[in-house]
């Protein structure tokens, strides 16, 4: 098994193949695991104020689905059908603990602010989706790159709602000020003319309004995508 | 040798394996930044108390990497005290002390609770760090008073938050509500405590009266209430000391 | 310092699970189409999360904590195994999980047909691991508060799904843009109930109520909050 996932990784062509390379750009697009298939939803949107925070918890992620969606690649014909669910549940734990302890002591404030929403990636239904649904009837390679496409559409999705938050909530991107000085007494740019943020923004519930409305874009757009009711 | 894939044995072995080698990992992975992770709230903690006696401008120039030496510079540890809740020092490390812990701690009697005092020395000039802790509308917030040679007036301030509302709670870090505590008292001519109260934003400067944040009244009388808790030990310990 | 009856309201309304953390989304959405349905799903969630917060609690005060492990005898305090508590808090919700369904099929059938197909479901629930963390993030001192925060929670979410299911059942004779239709207007609704919810915040209960003096101040702070 092992030799033909090395062998495939040998010439160029065949390792980004037309199919494989559909296996990454699907999930960004007309398969995302967010708004398509309305996985994993419960640890993403919490975490969505600063850009910064919504890359760190993409970045997790994808490592997470990569790396466990490998795993489990290599694993699949050992693994005993009855314990199955417990063992993805198990590689599943073991990385975001990986992933927990790496960030607590590199990047100790980020780490903070994530909180427990680090802890939820293991029950974010991506990871098991596609653990159970591809990772355990596939090979390696193609598992790695379906791992990262639905890694990567997360993540995508993730900074995207967090680019709007930011903006229009703080008025920063990366906390680098976008729109001027907001201080009370010293403003300037935007802020001088009178503009203010929109603290609306910041406060959980817009995060939901706004991927109802990356929702509504996406499929405003592409109509085969829309549900009766 | 073949397997049964479905046999019991085999799935208990492959269990047993699971546990052994995910146990393993995880262990040294853990051992190996743990160090790290300690050093990581030490270095917090040393720069939460500089920020509250620093000057804005030398304050926004520390961060993790030169906070430890900065800390050495300014605080020596061994001055540093703990007081029970009488105001009366006892034993004890006062670094140690996890004020946090001991707030959510119900079970812990108020006459067992001990309050560190960090003394720091700054242009040949004494000055106290009291650390307090406190709830906000979301979570914890917490913060450090630094108190002036006098024992009296406060020279400096830091606020932390957890997860107060941005733009509105969380306001409680910024500058401009730090400026507000400098230069109130908490002792008054005799010596005896006098609480602090928030009040109305742009209701102007009165004694022992700091503007709250408009929108953040929550918060801000969180920030009062911790404050004046925090601060009811130490004036006694003050109070006793007052040259 | 909370009381208990003080976690268990926050629990409910100011900090619902699914308006002000999103946990349990994905189930959330896709078991909402009918209010019955729903119902079912909330009373599983309910009984799940009373069943396992606590059994976490003890877990992470007598196992994991840093120290926690002290009752074994003084050359055990030392040990902190708080990194294993993500993998074993899955692991005692999923074992929980099977377990009760196991015991509900044997000695309540009626509850069986009602729960049953819900609670695999809800092994994977983000707010059932969810509860658990939070629980371990904010440190609750005592058992009861660590009970009452769940059954708040559980409570919260069932709220929050039978509102959502009901909505969903009428706005099928609402004419919704099409690409809105299903999940997109589902999700601007639930941000809609969100900020709704939001109107909790800042209530105060038990203890800090007895503090203040007079009833104008509650006015004088609400309209504070509105400038």
């Amino acid at each position: 098994m092992s030799e033909i996932a090395i062998k495939s990784k040998a010439p160029r062509e065949p390792l980004f193949s037309k199919k494989n390379k559909k296996l990454i750009t699907d999930p960004l697009t007309d398969n995302n695991p967010v708004t398509i298939q309305v996985l994993g939803i419960c640890s993403a949107l919490a975490i969505t104020v600063q850009v910064s925070q919504g890359v760190v918890m993409g970045l997790s992620v994808i490592f997470v689905t990569v790396m466990g969606n490998l795993l489990i690649s290599l694993l699949r014909n050992v693994i005993p059908s009855k314990i199955r669910i417990i063992v993805q549940l198990v590689v599943a734990a073991s990385l975001v603990i990986i992933v927990n302890e790496v960030l607590k002591a590199y990047l100790p404030d980020i780490s903070e602010k994530l909180s427990v929403f680090v802890g939820l990636i293991i029950t974010n239904c991506i990871i098991m989706g596609r653990f159970e649904a591809f990772a355990m009837a596939n090979k390696p390679w193609p598992s790695v790159l379906d791992g990262f496409g639905n890694g990567l559409g997360y993540a995508g999705l993730l900074v995207l709602v967090a680019i709007f938050r930011e903006l229009f909530g703080s008025g920063t991107l990366g906390g680098i000020p976008i729109f001027g000085n907001s201080l009370p007494g010293e403003e300037s740019g935007l802020y001088a003319m009178g503009y203010a943020n929109n603290n609306m923004m910041i406060l959980p519930p817009m995060a939901l309004v706004i991927v109802g409305c990356i929702i509504w874009v996406q499929r405003s757009r592409n109509k085969s995508l829309q549900e009766s009711h | 040798m073949a397997l049964n894939k479905e046999s019991n044995a085999y799935t208990f072995g492959f269990a047993i394996a699971l546990v052994i080698v995910v146990g393993t990992i995880l262990a040294s992975l853990s051992l190996g930044l743990k160090d790290k992770q300690e050093k990581n709230g030490v270095v917090k903690k040393k720069m939460d108390i500089l920020k509250a006696m620093l000057p804005m401008e030398e304050a926004n120039k520390i961060d993790r990497s030169n906070a430890e030496e900065n800390f050495n510079k300014y605080v020596d540890l061994k001055n540093a005290l703990v007081l029970d809740m009488n105001g009366k020092p006892v034993e004890g490390n006062a670094f140690d002390i996890d004020i946090k812990k001991d707030y959510k701690n119900k079970t812990l009697k108020e006459s067992d609770k001990k309050f560190p005092l960090f003394v720091a020395q700054k242009d040949g000039k004494k000055l106290y760090v009291i650390p307090i802790i406190g709830k906000g509308l979301w979570g914890p917030i917490w913060g450090n008073l630094c108190i002036g040679e006098d024992m009296r007036t406060v020279v400096g301030a830091s606020f932390g938050h957890q997860g107060e509302t941005p733009g509105l709670g969380a306001e409680i870090t910024q500058q401009f509500f730090i400026d507000r505590w400098i230069g109130e008292t908490i002792l008054d001519e005799n010596g005896d405590f006098t609480p602090f109260e928030i009040v109305k934003d742009g209701s102007g400067p009165k004694p022992q009266k700091v503007d709250g944040i408009t929108g953040g009244t929550i918060t801000s009388k969180g920030v009062e209430e911790m404050a004046n808790r925090g601060l009811s030990v130490y004036a006694t310990y003050f109070k006793s000391n007052m040259q | 310092m909370e009381s208990t009856l003080d976690i268990f309201v926050k629990a409910i309304f100011s900090e619902n699970m699914i308006f002000a953390y999103f946990l349990g989304m994905c189930s959330y959405l896709a078991v909402s189409k009918t209010v019955k349905t729903a119902v079912g799903l909330g009373a599983a969630v309910i009984f799940v999360l009373v069943v396992t917060v606590p059994v976490n609690y003890l877990l992470e005060n007598y196992m994991l904590k840093a120290g926690a492990l002290s009752w074994l005898g003084d050359e055990y305090a030392n040990i902190d195994l708080s990194f294993l508590s993500f993998i074993m808090f899955i692991a005692v919700v999923a074992s929980i999980v099977q377990l009760v369904e196991m015991l509900v099929e044997k000695f309540a059938p009626a509850l069986y047909g009602a729960l049953g197909i819900f609670l695999p479901l809800i092994a994977v629930n983000c707010s059932i691991l969810g509860g658990a963390l939070f629980m371990q993030e904010r440190q609750y001192s005592t058992l009861l508060d660590a009970t009452a925060f769940s059954l708040g929670s559980g409570i919260g979410w069932f709220i929050a799904i039978v509102a959502i299911a009901a909505i969903r059942e009428k706005i099928r004779y609402s004419n919704v843009p099409a690409p809105l239709r299903g999940l997109g207007i589902t999700f601007i609704i639930t941000g809609l109930m969100g900020i709704a919810f939001m109107s909790f915040m800042g209530i105060k209960y038990g203890k800090d109520v007895k503090k203040e003096k007079a009833p104008t101040t509650m006015v004088g702070q609400i309209n504070n909050d509105k400038n």
